[in-house]
């Protein structure tokens, strides 16, 4: 739920009056919003907000775009940022006013910090940015706001907009080492995964990502090393997999690498370090459910009696003892995988 | 009964010795959830039916309070999802307050077409559905009904100027593209029959391009075109206007790239995959099978199934990888199950435990410590019976999520605790209830009733476009919508059949009520077929019994 409180910047002094009691706002007549004085189920709202949409329906209505439009939609978007057709009419206002399009972005680099988890205050910037076109400064803008919120699906989809939208090559240059920074505070921000693999794998191919074949290799090894820091992390397993069905590379690929993980106790027989296999670390819960899963993958992916038995033998392990939950899940992979060798 | 000792405690979520923000808020969750595990049979909780159920009688009589102003653009919804969880408690409305219901519905309808959030709002997809659900519950024919007062041509003209050149639609005029819109326009569309060729046309391949490498769906993909008629190496930025007229002769939609916004997520992924399953009739007329949007089921259910939180999550679904356990995932997530065995996966009879690897066990449902009874106590692994208990997530947990933390004990359903209860939460709490305790699958039987009784022609006056349906898909669209069914034999009742939701009643034996709600539509069966058959001018045969 939105905060309130953080979005008022009005002091004592300057209390704004209803438009009710205001005189520049005399010729417009406010509409209340039902007829009927006692609607079913009726939301019981603060003075303020209800004369300020009583107002709004009125300039609706006439259809006025006007500078005061925009005091009035900006009033009423403060009280309650998902008020969309609020929203909507300031945009057509803006246009039809030609107003300078930095003034409105500088009013939405406050309200999108108050306003976070609403579609519109983002929806809006996009239209802002289609406008001045200028595209560089947001990212910066984005980054500070993924601060507060981490995860925030609005934020991060605007980010993933942007880049394509523009599709500047300025503008991608950065966006690794930004998912860098993204999951080095929280390797576990499915977010920050889910953004790697748009920008790697989904946009299509930039200056210096032509050799797909070092790009694999770069995004397997970045993976890897990432499990090895967290095993138990279901984004960077599905990040791995990710990779793998969009290149349409065997899981077999990586068994050497995956085989440690699935197994009950750290291998300490070995003290070599394989940077292409990195193990588990010292801390890891082993084995890991999602390790097993994986294994089970290869098997019923290579095919054959000897390597469904062994995918069903994984798949029964998870279903009794390392992930129960999902029981009905794992005896349907065994199910269905035993029908394609009978 | 022999008393055997509580279950150990339920393993957190590993850390692997290495905290983030994401496992301190996690740990936190799961030691509050932990509480609220019942620690013996006594401690068992049904469902307040009685208590949730004044919760939604106040606000419908009361009001809402002021901090629902946040929702003073969702006002359709308000009533939505207060009067669809009246549907799936077994209440009913008296005239009065349904007429009342009618009159503030109808005041939100656009003169241009839609539904708005309220009077005088802008007309926008998403209040549009909840109109059109609430008038299928409350509304009837005539005058002041509703059902006849709906603008059936303005609001099709509505929903095709919001439409793009990639087969998605803005929610709103100049408003954004995504999912839930889209899962908005089609259940308005399939209801009130508004289905045309030319509405439809690429909305499935915009559906089938938000899925993304984790298996779920995101809320949109953003599309490149190229200027026709040779593709561009590297494609210009598309302008989003919102004519999409002029623009859909210019530019070609390339098929790649059309990269989700957004990572996978509960919400969207119920709505992709709920458009999708509406779409389903308009496939075999679409030129060749090889040129048809796909989409990976088998990704789809694997991460549909992740999103099961674990034993110390009590068993709720979250909505994305990462993230945490929340009751209105229990539809999103758990209601998506349904809708996987409209496409062939998971259902009753493909989920007999498999004759592989034994298990060595047979099949308990009754708890250790007793202290759940279940609908249907044990079974023969093998039978009929057990084919029909099963589903692909675990129904009993997401029950145990929803009846330990999901109840406000004030009334109302909610997120997780310890928050407050709200109208949102209440309803999909209830829903996912609604489908963790019974199974609803598309029935062949009813599908043929369907097509034997079909009356071609008959349907409401007005022309809504030039484009007409063939009268072979719109009487599929009609069929595949009404032909859910709840299995009977299929329920699973956690903590006993008082707890039962969305009841099958009978009257005078003649007429069966399906009162299960609908995986699609988030209505009851009999809401969406008084609705369906009304607009689409037909008359329901019986169903058999």
């Amino acid at each position: 739920m939105p905060s309130l409180v953080s979005a008022s910047s009005t002091s004592l002094q300057e209390e704004p009056a209803l438009y009710a009691e205001r005189p520049e706002w005399n010729d417009v007549t406010p509409l209340s919003q039902y007829e009927d004085a006692a609607p079913i189920a009726p939301i019981f709202y603060s003075a303020e907000y209800k004369d300020a949409t009583d107002y709004f329906r009125g300039i609706v209505k006439t259809g006025e775009k006007s500078e005061r439009v925009l005091q009035l939609t900006e009033s009423i978007i403060r009280l309650n940022p998902a008020h969309y057709s609020a929203w909507q009419y300031r945009y057509e206002t803006l246009l039809a006013l030609d107003s300078p399009v930095d003034v409105e972005l500088k009013l939405m680099d406050e309200l999108a910090v108050s306003f976070l988890k609403t579609y519109q205050v983002w929806h809006h910037r996009r239209l802002l940015l289609m406008l001045t076109r200028k595209p560089a400064p947001e990212l910066k803008f984005i980054a500070a706001s993924l601060k507060v919120d981490a995860k925030n699906y609005h934020t991060w989809s605007y980010r993933q907009w942007l880049l394509a939208f523009f599709n500047d090559d300025d503008l991608w240059a950065g966006e690794l080492d930004f998912v860098d920074a993204m999951l080095t505070q929280d390797v576990r921000n499915n977010s920050a995964w889910h953004h790697r693999f748009f920008v790697v794998f989904q946009s299509g191919l930039r200056e210096g990502e032509t050799d797909r074949a070092r790009i694999i290799r770069r995004e397997l090894t970045f993976v890897k090393q990432n499990i090895s820091l967290v095993a138990n992390n279901p984004s960077a397993w599905n990040y791995l997999r990710g990779i793998l069905d969009t290149k349409d590379l065997p899981y077999s690929r990586v068994e050497e690498f995956v085989r440690p993980y699935a197994l009950t106790t750290h291998d300490s027989t070995t003290d070599l370090v394989d940077l292409e296999n990195p193990p588990p670390p010292p801390g890891a819960q082993l084995p890991c459910p999602a390790a097993i899963e994986f294994l089970a993958d290869i098997h019923e992916k290579e095919g054959g009696k000897d390597r469904i038995l062994l995918a069903s033998e994984l798949w029964r392990s998870l279903a009794d003892e390392h992930d129960m939950i999902r029981k009905k899940y794992w005896e349907y992979r065994i199910r269905e995988a035993l029908k394609r060798v009978k | 009964m022999p008393v055997s000792s509580p279950p150990p405690a339920p393993r957190p979520t590993p850390t692997d010795a290495f905290p983030t923000s994401t496992s301190q808020t996690q740990a936190e969750t799961e030691s509050i959830l932990l509480q609220h595990i019942p620690s013996n049979a006594d401690a068992k909780q049904g469902l307040a039916k009685q208590s949730h159920m004044q919760f939604l009688v106040r606000s419908l009589v009361q009001g809402f309070p002021s901090r629902y102003t946040s929702q003073d653009a969702s006002q359709p919804w308000l009533l939505f999802w207060t009067i669809q969880a009246f549907s799936a408690l077994q209440v009913g409305l008296d005239p009065g307050n349904k007429q009342r219901i009618v009159d503030k519905i109808m005041a939100a309808q656009h003169p241009d077409g839609g539904f708005g959030g309220g009077p005088g709002q802008a007309a926008h997809l998403l209040p549009t559905y909840a109109s059109i659900c609430t008038l299928a519950i409350v509304g009837r024919p005539g005058p002041g009904g509703g059902w006849d007062q709906i603008n059936r041509k303005k609001m099709y003209d509505f929903f095709m100027s919001l439409k793009q050149p990639d087969g998605s639609f803005l929610v709103a005029h100049h408003a954004e593209v995504d999912v839930r819109g889209i899962y908005c326009l089609l259940v308005t569309a399939t209801l009130l029959d508004l289905l045309t060729p030319e509405l439809v046309s690429g909305t499935a391949s915009f559906v089938a391009s938000c899925q993304t490498y984790e298996g779920g769906f995101s809320s949109a993909s953003q599309p490149y075109y190229a200027a026709t008629p040779s593709p561009s190496p590297s494609p210009p930025p598309s302008s989003t206007s919102d004519s999409t007229t002029s623009a859909k002769h210019a530019r070609r939609l390339l098929e790649k790239p059309r990269p989700p916004l957004g990572e996978a997520h509960g919400g969207y992924t119920f709505c992709a995959l709920a458009a999708w399953v509406l779409l389903l009739p308009f496939r075999e007329t679409e030129g060749e099978q090889d040129a048809q949007p796909k989409i990976d089921v088998g990704n789809l259910l694997r991460w549909l199934v992740m999103m099961q939180g674990t034993e110390i999550e009590l068993g709720g679904f979250k909505g994305r990888t990462n993230k945490l356990v929340d009751g209105c995932y229990s539809w999103w997530c758990g209601g998506a199950f349904a809708l996987l065995e409209a496409l062939g996966v998971g259902g009753a009879g493909s989920s007999a435990p498999p004759a592989g690897p034994s298990s060595g066990e047979e099949e308990e449902w009754d708890d250790m410590d007793g202290k759940m009874v279940f609908y249907r106590v044990r079974f023969a692994p093998d039978t009929q019976a057990a084919r029909l208990i099963d589903t692909l997530f675990n129904r009993k947990a997401l029950q145990e999520y929803i009846l330990y933390a999901g109840q406000h004990p004030a009334g109302g359903l909610r997120d997780k605790p310890p928050k407050n209860a709200d109208a949102y939460h209440t309803l999909y709490c209830l829903s996912g209830l609604s489908a963790a305790q019974h199974r609803i699958s598309v029935a062949t039987s009813r599908r043929e009733q369907l097509r034997k009784a079909w009356v071609a022609g008959a349907s409401q006056d007005t022309k809504i476009s030039e484009s007409t349906l063939p009268e072979e898909v719109r009487m599929k669209v009609f069929q595949e919508a009404l032909a859910w069914t709840e299995e009977e034999g299929g329920s699973l009742i956690v903590g006993g059949t008082e707890n039962r939701v969305s009841l099958i009643m009978f009257f005078a034996f003649t007429r069966r009520m399906q009162n299960a709600t609908h995986p699609v539509f988030n209505l009851t069966i009999t809401h969406s077929e008084g609705l369906m058959s009304y607009f689409y001018g037909q008359n329901l045969p019986p169903r058999a019994k």
